[in-house]
């Protein structure tokens, strides 16, 4: 049964702040149609009023043709529309086949779950995946899950409603390579059942290899609808982002006697199993490799975080960190990922949450004064652009939030910068400003150790990788060996290097 | 069952550390009274404990769903005072005894639905929220029947306290009450539940109608509430408007001890139920145990504590030494 | 409407306001109500139950449902210990104090103990708390309550100090200065309101989470055994019950301070102007000479009226 789905010109506001001016999406069955845009664009929300849970203010969605409204998420599935999000959706205490059956669980006599069903209906789900998990089963709890199978349940969920439209968002951003083809192949299939694919990214490179359209927008204003086969990645990027912020070209040179300021013996955590490194002052160490292989552990061992043995020597001294108060006066600072559970105080000021790690500097009582002309002295620096510095940091925008993040740690000018996959769902532009503080944090001399899930990233900004592979280092990579086909294989585990001559 | 489905089925079923605590104090109560498991002491017992048993599986519901009720005692007040203050006296022919009963629980359902109404429509905090309503009902007990007194037909205290095929009354109640509970979880609406009490926000996501749910585990504790009173004045003969009042705090710490956690998401009755038993066990075997009267309530107290600390001590222990 | 109002005014200050619409309201129900020595009682009787609501407006203010519902019994175990550690005797105090707010602030930090290293949900662990420490106070007092209450209590406390104000309205104004200063111009403090928000981003931005939890459970014990001191410069006497019907008002006060009860947010004025409040709202509905079940309803129906304004929580659809 064929289908289409078209939103017209959404407005949406929240008390304020105008999240989608003119919104604009169409998709029929059999197509994979990309939705592209900055953080702030207006993406998230356009994808939020499609599947029903936040309502328009003005505009109309038509579904095959006829206009609808969809009062809450229960209606936009029932009308055969289903989203993944990046937000999970599952219920951690409750097991793989509850989460993925709740609220549609098969019923015996009407009123009874009917629970061998349920399993024999979840096994069969998990096949389309067969060979990309190690920890799922249909009695597995959720909360028992690594990030990527949650991610994977995620999908299953929403395509056990039998939709007509499906909605992936970031969908992809957990998972490892080879899950991603399986679901790509999925899509595939998909396409073929007369399902229509709007699928949300920011990862250029799936966008060409999935999507057949892509709409692009940019300030909650559709700027441009094209099919995948008429442009390149250039022209969809210039689209979404003001040409203002590109990056600069970056300079991979570090002098080679620069003092070595982390060096890190046999680091043992639950995840790690012996880790040996060393980063210079003014060297940016990269960490890849599959996600949840040890790379955040390391990173938060080395802050003082989470136990840890071995032996790290850090400005030449041995220490063992047990909280990140002996980190940070030891000036390590740490930059998390998830910056709204681990980064930020949303409710605060934006003055209160920059100083969060300093306050011991402005004596008893307080002076806030001191406090306020430091703190305004790194917003502007960063290029924070803000209501005031009273306001709570709720108020901005996820790049300049992201600002905040390490606005704080660069007040206390770190000599150890440990970054841990900082740019995940930041959008272009902010990526672009992000590359271009770190150059300059390196040319000062900070010695920067950078995870991050996105190889390319790693590939543009590193001096040398160190994959991770099962809690060791697989492979270090530098100079010409730094290629995507390396780090790639070295994700895997795989001992197959391409040397390619100098 | 292999041993990771085991470790599943213990993680998941909260109450097996009351299981062993249940033990426990039956062992050390028997030690001290012999005559624990004889038909007139257990039927005694059982008896005393089926009211709050009652109101705490009421409130172990709202706790599942993520809510907390404080006014579950007051609840029980009112209604214990309308049965006696204007509904029954002691020649209600049977036929009023029914129609009584059901006022009652109309009452119990009616005073939930505005708790619920409260926490889950106008989305007030429940704890200051239920605290509030529960001056606003206990003020109702104490306008329906200002002092105690009153009577209830004779015969409803006498089945109450008989032993059909030589097993007491209330323990067949008992049974039901677990019976139920057990129907409940095999529905949809368990299911709903736990959602809505271990993750509001994707449960809502994921089309459990959260509000719903929550609404109408309050809605249930009112009527557990009204079942409390009912088997309270039959219980007691009697009313009082002020009997419910140390019934609240019992009934949470009964439904902690019983292994579901405060958070919601996880837990059940069954666990409630020897939550009850073991507090009450913990009573007698104090005052078999000769402590000196005003030594009573601090011993009470500690080992309460010590049952409530117990599952996160453990979890402490095992995570250090993982 | 009612948003509007909360957008233009902080909490602190509408209630504020509403404790004066209440004064009056009062006089027109009963025009000997209004003058200053009725006044000056209100925020007498406000005085207590304000002092008593300060440790519980910082534990509320640390967040994961942080609560305190062993108050009640500390204050009892505050003024019975210096009733019997004095025994009448003002230069006593000098000892009878410390010990009664050390005594707090040890149950307090148990309690904190509790919450933050054994995984406790505070309600759970102050509930038993308090039973616990009522149960200490039989113990210790065998149900006989002997001591005296020095002289100088109740000359510092509830006499007229200066001019026609009792010193309690000083100390509470000192009180509340005191925990400004705590709150908004310490390290201690910033790091509080941290805590509140998220405790992940805190300890991940240097504070010592367990640290800062035991000791804001630890002031909340000693800062209700202060409590216990200075109500009984009121009462002049002990009771088993002395601080029982505290509790829960000392929780509403705060609450209608506009301090969230997720935590993270909050200041002591707003508590001071709850507790204004709610001893009008019962002034009142004593001055009104209801029967006791009318009063509970009433002042039931305002509490959720109240509640209604300020503590409502974020909804799941937008």
């Amino acid at each position: 049964m064929k289908v289409s789905l078209s939103a017209q010109h959404i407005v949406k506001r929240y008390s304020g702040v105008v999240a989608l001016a003119d919104g604009n999406l169409n998709v029929e069955s059999g197509q994979v149609v990309a939705l592209l845009g900055a953080n702030g664009s207006g993406k998230s929300t356009l994808s939020k009023i499609i599947t029903g849970v936040v309502a328009p203010n003005e505009g109309q969605l038509l579904l095959d043709g006829r206009p609808v409204t969809f009062a809450s998420p229960q209606a936009a599935k029932k009308a055969g529309i289903t989203a993944v999000y990046q937000e999970l959706s599952l219920i951690p205490d409750m097991t793989v086949a509850e989460n993925i059956w709740l609220a549609h669980e098969p019923l015996q006599f009407g009123v009874r779950i009917n629970r061998r069903e349920m399993r024999r209906r979840t096994d069969a789900l998990l096949d389309l995946f067969s060979g990309a998990f190690h920890t799922l089963d249909a009695d597995a709890l959720v909360a028992d899950l690594p990030p990527d199978e949650k991610q994977i349940v995620e999908i299953l969920k929403a395509f056990s409603l039998k939709p007509r439209v499906m909605i992936l968002d970031e969908a992809t951003a957990s998972l490892d390579s080879r899950q991603v083809d399986r679901l790509f192949n999925l899509i595939q299939q998909w396409k073929a059942e007369n399902l229509a694919i709007v699928f949300v990214s920011h990862r250029m490179e799936e966008i060409f290899r999935v999507a057949d359209r892509a709409t692009v927008l940019r300030n909650g204003i559709t700027v441009g609808d094209v099919a995948i086969s008429e442009t390149n990645e250039r022209e969809l990027v210039n689209l979404m982002i003001e040409a203002s912020a590109t990056p600069r070209r970056h300079e991979r040179t570090v002098a080679a006697d620069a003092p070595v300021r982390l060096s890190v013996r046999g680091l043992r955590t639950q995840a790690l199993k012996g880790i040996d490194l060393e980063v210079r002052d003014g060297e940016l160490l990269g960490i890849g490799g599959l996600q949840g292989q040890g790379q955040s552990e390391l990173l938060l061992a080395l802050f003082g975080a989470i136990p840890w043995t071995g032996e790290v020597t850090l400005s030449g001294e041995p220490v063992h960190f047990r909280h990140p108060r002996a980190a940070m006066e030891k000036d390590v600072a740490f930059v998390p990922g998830d910056r709204a559970s681990e980064g930020l105080l949303y409710i605060r000021s934006i003055l209160e949450n920059l100083l969060l790690p300093s306050w011991q500097r402005y004596g008893i009582p307080l002076q806030l004064d001191r406090g306020r002309q430091d703190a305004t002295r790194i917003a502007d620096d960063l290029g924070l652009v803000r209501p005031s510095m009273d306001a709570p940091v709720s108020a901005l925008s996820g790049g300049n939030a992201q600002k905040v993040v390490i606005g704080k740690w660069l007040l206390r000018n770190p000599k150890l910068l440990l970054l841990n996959d900082p740019t995940k769902g930041v959008d272009v532009g902010a990526k672009a400003e992000f590359y271009n503080l770190l150059n300059d944090l390196r040319q000062a001399g900070t010695a920067i150790l950078f995870y991050s899930s996105d190889d390319v990233e790693l590939l543009e900004l590193c001096d040398r990788v160190l994959v991770l592979h099962d809690g060791k280092v697989s492979a270090e990579l530098s100079g010409s060996d730094l290629n995507r086909a390396n780090l790639v294989a070295a994700s895997m585990g795989s001992g197959h290097m391409n040397h390619e001559p100098a | 069952m292999n041993l990771l489905r085991l470790q599943r089925y213990a993680n998941r079923n909260s109450y097996l550390f009351a299981l062993l605590l249940l033990v426990v104090v039956l062992a050390i109560n028997y030690s001290l009274q012999p005559s624990l498991f004889e038909l007139r002491v257990l039927n005694g017992n059982l008896r005393n404990w089926f009211p709050l048993m009652l109101l705490a599986a009421g409130q172990t519901i709202v706790i599942i769903g993520g809510g907390i009720d404080l006014s579950a005692g007051a609840m029980v007040s009112m209604v214990n005072a309308l049965l006696v203050g204007s509904l029954l006296t002691a020649e209600s022919t049977p036929d009023e005894v029914l129609l009584g009963a059901l006022i009652a629980c109309g009452a119990g359902m009616l005073v939930g639905a505005i708790n619920g109404f409260c926490v889950a429509y106008l989305r007030l905090q429940p704890i200051v929220t239920t605290y509030a309503t529960s001056f606003i009902y206990a003020g109702v007990a104490l306008y329906v029947l200002p002092r105690p007194g009153g009577a209830i037909p004779a015969d409803l205290a006498r089945t109450y306290r008989s032993t059909p095929l030589d097993i007491p009354f209330v323990v067949y109640l008992i049974v039901l009450l677990i019976l139920f509970w057990l129907a409940l979880r095999a529905t949809r609406f368990g299911q709903y539940l736990f959602a809505t009490g271990g993750q509001p926000n994707a449960a809502y996501a994921s089309g459990v109608p959260v509000n719903f749910v929550r609404f109408l585990t309050y809605v249930l504790s009112g009527l557990f509430a009204a079942l409390a009173a009912i088997a309270l004045t039959i219980s007691v003969s009697t009313g009082n408007p002020r009997i419910g009042d140390k019934m609240t705090l019992d009934s949470i710490v009964a439904v902690v001890v019983g292994g579901t956690r405060l958070s919601g998401g996880q837990g059940g009755i069954i666990g409630t139920v020897m939550g009850i038993v073991i507090l009450g066990t913990i009573r007698n075997i104090i005052s078999f145990a000769n402590v000196p009267t005003w030594s009573q309530t601090l011993v009470d107290a500690l080992i309460i504590i010590a049952a409530l600390t117990g599952p996160g001590l453990i979890r402490l222990i095992r995570r250090r030494f993982q | 409407m009612i948003a509007q109002v909360r957008q233009r005014l902080s909490p602190p200050v509408i209630a504020l306001l509403l404790a004066i619409a209440l004064f009056f309201a009062g006089g027109l129900i009963n025009p000997a109500f209004v003058n200053l020595t009725q006044a000056i009682n209100i925020v007498r009787l406000a005085a207590f139950l304000g002092i008593i609501a300060a440790g519980q407006t910082l534990v509320i203010i640390s967040g994961k449902e942080g609560i305190d519902l062993s108050v009640g019994a500390v204050v009892t175990l505050g003024a019975i210990l210096v009733f019997r550690l004095s025994n009448g005797q003002n230069e006593a105090l000098l000892y009878a104090i410390p010990i009664a707010l050390a005594a707090g602030a040890l149950i307090g930090a148990l309690n904190g103990v509790g919450i933050v290293i054994i995984g406790i949900p505070p309600l759970v662990m102050t509930l038993g708390m308090a039973g616990v420490v009522q149960g200490t106070i039989l113990v210790l007092t065998q149900g006989q309550l002997v001591g005296g209450t020095p002289p100088i209590m109740g000359q510092l406390i509830s006499s007229p100090l200066i001019g026609p104000f009792p010193g309690v309205i000083f100390i509470w104004l000192a009180v509340g200065v005191a925990m400004w200063l705590l709150l908004e111009r310490t390290r201690f403090g910033k790091h509080l309101f941290a805590v509140g928000v998220n405790r992940t981003t805190a300890r991940l931005s240097g504070v010592r989470v367990p640290l800062v939890v035991i000791a804001t459970y630890a002031l909340s014990g000693l800062l209700a055994a202060f409590g216990g001191f200075i109500l009984l410069g009121f009462t002049q006497t002990v009771f088993l019950n002395l601080g029982g019907p505290y509790l829960f008002p000392a929780i509403a006060a705060v609450v209608i301070g506009g301090t969230v009860l997720s935590g993270g947010k909050g200041s002591y004025w707003g508590t001071m102007s709850g507790a204004l409040v709610l001893t009008l709202i019962d002034s009142l509905l004593r001055a009104m000479q209801l029967q006791e079940a009318y009063q509970l309803i009433i002042l039931g129906f305002i509490l959720v009226l109240l509640i209604s304004i300020y503590g409502r929580q974020s909804d799941l659809r937008q």
